[in-house]
């Protein structure tokens, strides 16, 4: 039977790798006002370049196969890279544009790197091993947990909090934390918009390489249309943390992916299958009765 | 001789309806200048205009023989220009102290920050008291000595205020006024600041300049204006029938 601490490892690693892809999509809209739905997508690169290119039904590692310490901070810059990129070729055309013409091209970016993703891999999902001795249970607090569980979980506090540290103690952050409330503002006392919106792009795309290891070694498939699923849940977790909220959005983070293993384990058998819909009506009922959601952000006044 | 700042026919329209139609005004070093009219008269389109903030539509706006006109915000503070906005825009989810370091970032002399940062905390005791406290928590005049303070950590050479007075009380107001004479003589700024009262500005001493529908139809010694009606007669066009005792407020 499940214990209780064993529920209690199960939804703080999936409330962590829920809360580090809603901090990737809260830090780009507390700066510029943009959803980027493209988010998902940098995930499913970022996994994607963990094999060799080829439509095979079998994958080969390539940058998968690197040792961690060289692996983890080459994906983290291939990700950062990734999302500096989309930004440097899509939304810097758009920072004029209003929000929902930048959602809808991030959208379209999305598209694009899902299809190039398919065009290049196929779209069979496929089957990778990254770090199995990850997935090895440990003895902990009498439940038997995957080592990669606990990783995940320090990851996401270490994650969190290196965030806040470099948002609190240096000039990026000081920069970032002033554009996010007022950004005209910002720029008037010299805050070039440029640097503060590429230091976005690239900590969400490092974020969304971060989300990309856990996936890949937690779930062992490599599928183009990964990216939908984590972005849809990580969306809602920054409109219930409240648009633009970094703490909103790794509360509510933790929340969802609390509940989903919460509703996973208690529901009745013959309704089990449908738990993501009990889990969305919980989400409506939040958003009625917090419309502004749980931890309402300064920032969410149009950007000029 | 080239002026400290110079506007030349410059426009601003936002839509189809015109804020500012073929300005011209010039600044010379070291001046107080103040900029008056009615609302809707296009005090603040003009300060944006100059920040950056707002794109002009026609003319040219120079500093220093630097062309502001098509530059970004950010550049044209690097280029020593900073503004105290309309209703201050403190950042409220900043502390005291954060606020007034978010304009260094473009100072070549990042040593000096922190003796400035002090001086600012001498000069407003209430600010260096209330330093690591949540600017949102401040009342509005600390607010406006935190603005204040805050434009001045760039290092500004010209530096704009609009409307420093709104929402004080008038005790406040004498404060923040004596503060600004008292910063520009110590620093030789160039001050340029949005005041609705004749009055005020005549106490305070200095230039003023009258706006009325985007363009500037008054240009003297602001004492002269608070003697004359020139003040009520930009409000209130040439209808003598409207009260008079508005304007001088």
């Amino acid at each position: 039977m499940t214990s209780l601490a064993q529920l209690f490892f199960d939804a703080a690693s999936l409330g962590g790798i829920y809360a580090m892809a809603a901090l990737g999509i809260a830090l780009i809209f507390g700066v510029m006002n943009l959803v980027n739905f493209a988010h998902g997508e940098y995930i499913a690169f970022c996994v994607f370049a963990l094999i060799v290119p080829s439509t095979e039904a079998v994958a080969v590692m390539f940058l998968g196969k690197a040792p961690a310490f060289l692996l983890i901070p080459v994906l983290l810059g291939l990700g950062a890279g990734a999302a500096v990129a989309s930004e440097y070729v899509v939304f810097r055309h758009m920072r004029k544009a209003t929000p929902v013409a930048m959602m809808i091209s991030s959208f379209a970016l999305g598209f694009v790197i899902q299809n190039a993703l398919l065009a290049v891999y196929g779209g069979r999902p496929k089957a990778i091993s990254l770090w199995p001795d990850l997935n090895t249970p440990v003895g902990v607090l009498g439940a038997q947990v995957p080592l990669l569980q606990l990783i995940v979980v320090l990851t996401t506090l270490l994650v969190v909090c290196a965030l806040a540290l470099l948002l609190k103690k240096t000039r990026l952050g000081l920069e970032m934390r002033a554009a996010a409330e007022n950004f005209t503002m910002a720029r008037l006392l010299g805050v070039r918009a440029n640097v503060v919106i590429t230091g976005a792009f690239a900590l969400s795309g490092a974020l969304a390489a971060a989300v990309a290891l856990i996936m890949a070694t937690q779930t062992g498939v490599a599928d183009v249309r990964m990216g939908g699923q984590i972005m849809l849940v990580a969306f809602i977790a920054t409109v219930i943390g409240g648009l633009g909220s970094l703490p909103g959005a790794v509360a509510a983070g933790f929340l969802i992916g609390g509940a989903s293993v919460l509703l996973q384990a208690f529901l009745p058998l013959e309704v089990r299958p449908f738990r993501d819909a009990f889990l969305y009506t919980l989400v409506i009922a939040c958003l009625l009765l917090r419309p502004q959601g749980l931890f309402a952000a300064s920032s969410a006044k149009p950007r000029i | 001789m080239m002026s400290k700042l110079g506007v030349f026919d410059v426009s601003v329209r936002y839509g189809k309806v015109p804020a500012l139609t073929d300005v011209t005004l010039h600044l010379e070093e070291g001046e107080r200048v103040f900029i008056s009219g009615p609302n809707g008269a296009g005090k603040s389109s003009l300060l944006g205009a100059i920040s950056g903030a707002v794109a002009t539509t026609h003319g040219r706006i120079e500093m220093d023989g630097h062309l502001l006109t098509g530059r970004a915000p950010e550049a044209i503070a690097r280029l020593g220009l900073s503004m105290v906005p309309e209703g201050r825009e403190i950042f409220g989810s900043l502390t005291v102290s954060e606020n007034l370091r978010v304009g260094t970032g473009l100072r070549r002399d990042r040593g000096a920050v922190e003796g400035d940062i002090e001086e600012i905390f001498e000069a407003f005791p209430i600010l260096g008291e209330r330093r690591h406290a949540s600017a949102g928590a401040l009342s509005g005049g600390q607010q406006q000595m935190l603005a204040i303070g805050r434009a001045l950590m760039t290092n500004p050479k010209l530096m704009m205020v609009d409307e420093p007075s709104l929402g004080l009380a008038p005790k406040i107001v004498d404060q923040v006024y004596d503060t600004l004479v008292q910063l520009q003589e110590e620093r030789g700024l160039t001050l340029l600041i949005v005041e609705q009262s004749s009055t005020r500005a005549a106490r305070v001493g200095g230039r003023m300049i009258l706006l009325r529908g985007g363009s500037v139809v008054g240009d003297g010694d602001a004492a002269a204006f608070a003697e004359k009606d020139l003040l009520s007669e930009a409000y209130f066009g040439q209808s003598k029938a409207q009260p008079k005792k508005e304007a001088a407020q």
